[in-house]
């Protein structure tokens, strides 16, 4: 990115006026031949094929695929005396959809456990700002959310999911109240809605832009105080546990960040909930994820077997901050696109229309970039405008009234984008695709549930805004039902059967067992975590 | 907006007790993993909202708290990074609350220490969203829940304020137990009530598992 034409951000900043005569954007004449040129999805350098497990032969992201077929980290020996604890349900993270899987499980009279990489609450659902998707207006209709999902999505969704995520919502803004969310209202009471980005309708329901601070305070909290919820924190799962013949997942593997040790897990229905991979930086992109986002739970689910779903698809949100660096790749709300900013390239000029799909947006943020109409900071990173002061003229007031997350954030940095427009690139956000699921949230493979980011098929190759925060509570709360379902008395055994299996394809296909996964932190940060 | 000259300054402070170089523009968390400090685990979000990274920070005889992920370093300061806060003592399901009328006599029993308060505005200078804690516990005590709640809008549930309490009345807590019965209690909206309405009478007219939506015809590579 550093070798690339731009003007510098000065000369760039300059130039600016937020009274500039802008007209419309061009018209986007082909947007296949932008995303092939331009999205990391379509470049064929950044895709593998997988050569082992259930989706042996599919195309996934290079990065991604050493993972998919890295050695496990443990095996028996390390189990060797390691405590045993028994549950209902496991749910493995502490996301919203951990944390919705929980209560849901919890409330049919389930013993839970929920553990989590880090602190209950750290996830990606914490820093979402713009809101949730819900079919609640007059001129909408819970059909017109599906059909805005799927072709959002490519038309490559699973409609089945879609339909049960959709028919949701309504339900699930009513029980997030019940559990004490606040949404904004108009003076009638209404929940306010905006429309954004694909979609047809108003339908996005919002607390100001702090919705997913709102909503994961008050999930954390529930659970928390829930009594038959019980919360392992700072505890990275590091491997699922089979039956006697690798075909069911019985538990999985802890290993404490606090003390170093590992600790076993029994029961009946494990639920994934592990959220993204952002921080695995694919093609080297920034990325506005939490530190934990992994990809931990793919490499679990793929290990014991469970089929996956469109690993070369990956969300690049067109808005990622690129100054101050300490925000690198953090998001700007589409919601600002939404209340009607726009973008320029260094000559102050529009260059797409900003409320088409990411993906476009992104390709086009690329497209500008790379041929030398982006602006320059000191440090190489490229970006373009989002010009916010251009958007305060025209609604005086209206930043700080919608988006006092923004502004008390560049407040920090000593940036004002009611003054400054902001520099932005596009950020990895979103894993579309993951583990294959049903409308419980069930995977392939007995016994494993699979919600939330980590799990595929509902959003195709592009999330529109407001479905994933709608992803998490749908499908985290089916799957909490679901896994109390079970009626059998649990395992009498559990292995690593899964483990042992995966071994020997990989040394059949003449993979060297060189790397261990799952990663747990990037590099960066993961320097004498377990130095006792 | 940017001056990288200032960037390449090096600044040296301590980071649990590790000696640190950093360069100017740095956050606490980014000096701790440039310097590496083993062992720092409480860091998530990067963007102060989920609160886990809360740092003790000594400045010659000053001491104060922050999140690290917020906190820009400076040469000589001493940081800890703080262990998680121990869970509230409070106890309380949403669920429970049938009547609104009693809320305050129950809100009074789950946080006996919430008319306590003896002004010492610890809690208000540990936040570190600069919430009015102080100001927000009198209005719960008094019964205001919904201005109360307001107050905590901008609260990241670090629980500083928790740490920070000499009367263990644990604000964070309070301010969330506002917030949250002030939606479970008096947010009813019409628009959204009219369309589960709509639901349920479409539902009751429909064979259970039947789903009232057509699935698009133009499907091509849902697998399942």
């Amino acid at each position: 990115m550093s070798m690339i034409n731009a003007m510098p951000l000065a000369q760039a900043r300059a130039l600016y006026r937020p009274d500039a005569d802008i007209g419309p954007p061009p018209e986007l004449a082909d947007p296949l031949a932008l995303l092939n040129a331009f999205h990391p999805d379509y470049v064929s350098s950044s895709v593998a094929k997988l050569a082992v497990g259930a989706n042996a032969g599919d195309n996934c992201q290079r990065e991604l695929a050493e993972l998919l077929q890295a050695e496990a980290i443990i095996d028996e020996a390390d189990l060797a005396g390691a405590p045993v604890t028994d549950t209902d349900v496991l749910i493995i993270g502490g996301g919203g959809a951990g944390c919705a899987a929980a209560l849901a499980a919890a409330e049919r009279g389930a013993r839970v456990l929920l553990v989590t990489k880090l602190r209950l609450g750290d996830s990606n659902t914490v820093m979402a700002e713009g809101g949730i998707q819900v079919a609640i207006e007059p001129d909408d209709s819970i059909q017109r959310h599906i059909e805005d999902t799927l072709r959002g999505g490519h038309d490559i969704g699973n409609p089945a999911l879609v339909a049960a995520m959709a028919e949701d919502g309504p339900d699930v803004i009513r029980w997030l109240i019940h559990e004490g969310m606040q949404f904004e209202q108009e003076p009638s009471g209404d929940l306010c809605t905006r429309r954004a980005g694909g979609m047809s309708a108003a339908r996005i329901v919002h607390c100001r832009d702090y919705t997913g601070l709102e909503m994961m305070r008050v999930l954390r909290e529930a659970v928390i105080q829930h009594r038959s919820i019980e919360v392992w924190e700072q505890s990275p799962a590091v491997e699922l546990l089979s039956n006697e013949i690798g075909q069911k997942c019985v538990g999985a593997v802890f290993k404490s960040l606090a003390d170093g040790r590992f600790r076993m897990v029994r029961t009946h229905s494990v639920i994934l909930a592990t959220g993204g991979l952002g921080r695995l930086h694919l093609n080297g992109f920034p990325t506005s994820n939490h530190l934990g986002a992994t990809g931990d739970g793919l490499v679990l689910a793929y290990r014991m077997g469970a089929r996956l779903r469109d690993l070369d698809s990956f969300q690049y949100h067109p808005t990622g901050l690129v100054y101050p660096p300490h925000l690198s790749g953090k998001l700007v709300t589409e919601g600002v696109r939404a209340a009607g900013a726009q973008m320029l390239n260094a000559a102050g000029q529009r260059f797409i229309d900003e409320l088409l799909p990411r993906d476009i947006v992104s390709a086009a943020i690329l497209r500008e970039c790379q041929e030398g109409r982006g602006i320059r900071v000191d440090d190489g990173r490229v970006g373009v405008w989002l010009d916010t002061p251009r958007l305060e003229r025209s609604q005086p007031g209206l930043l700080e009234r919608q988006f006092p997350k923004l502004l008390a954030r560049a407040r920090v940095s000593g940036i004002d984008p009611r003054l400054d427009p902001l520099l932005i690139h596009p950020t990895l956000h979103y894993q579309n695709g993951g583990v294959v699921i049903d409308v419980n949230g069930a995977t392939t493979v007995p016994g494993l549930y699979a919600v939330g980011e980590v799990a595929g098929g509902i959003h195709g190759r592009n999330r529109i805004m407001g479905n994933a925060l709608l992803d998490i509570i749908s499908f985290g709360r089916r799957a909490g039902v679901a896994a109390t379902s079970q009626r059998d008395r649990g395992p009498k055994k559990v292995t690593l059967e899964h483990v042992n299996r995966a071994r020997r394809e990989l040394t059949l296909a003449g993979i060297p067992l060189t790397h261990e996964a799952p990663q747990i932190l990037p590099d960066y940060a993961a320097k004498g975590i377990w130095n006792r | 907006m940017t001056n990288d000259s200032d960037n390449s300054q090096t600044i040296n402070l301590t980071i649990n007790g590790v000696a640190v170089a950093a360069s100017a523009a740095m956050t606490l968390v980014e000096a701790a993993w440039h310097g590496g400090v083993p062992r720092v685990t409480a860091v998530s979000c990067l963007e102060s909202v989920c609160g886990s990274c809360r740092v003790l920070l000594r400045r010659g005889k000053e001491v104060t708290v922050n999140l690290a992920c917020q906190t820009f370093v400076e040469e000589g300061i001493e940081a800890v990074f703080l262990p998680p806060q121990v869970p509230p003592l409070h106890h309380y399901e949403i669920g429970d609350f049938t009547d609104g009328w009693n809320i305050q006599a129950r809100f009074h029993e789950i946080f006996p220490e919430a008319s306590h308060c003896r002004n010492c505005h610890g809690c208000v200078r540990s936040c570190p969203k600069g919430i009015d804690v102080e100001g927000a516990i009198a209005l719960a005590a008094a019964g205001h829940f919904r201005d109360a709640g307001e107050a905590f809008l901008e609260c990241v549930m670090c629980e500083l304020c928790d740490s920070a309490c000499p009367e263990l009345i644990a604000p964070a807590h309070v301010g969330l137990f506002c917030r949250r019965i002030t939606a479970h209690f008096h947010l009813r909206p019409p628009n959204l009530i009219y369309r589960l309405e709509e639901q349920r009478k479409e539902k009751a007219g429909l064979a259970a598992g039947e789903s009232h939506y057509t699935i698009s015809p133009f499907v091509k590579g849902g697998s399942r």
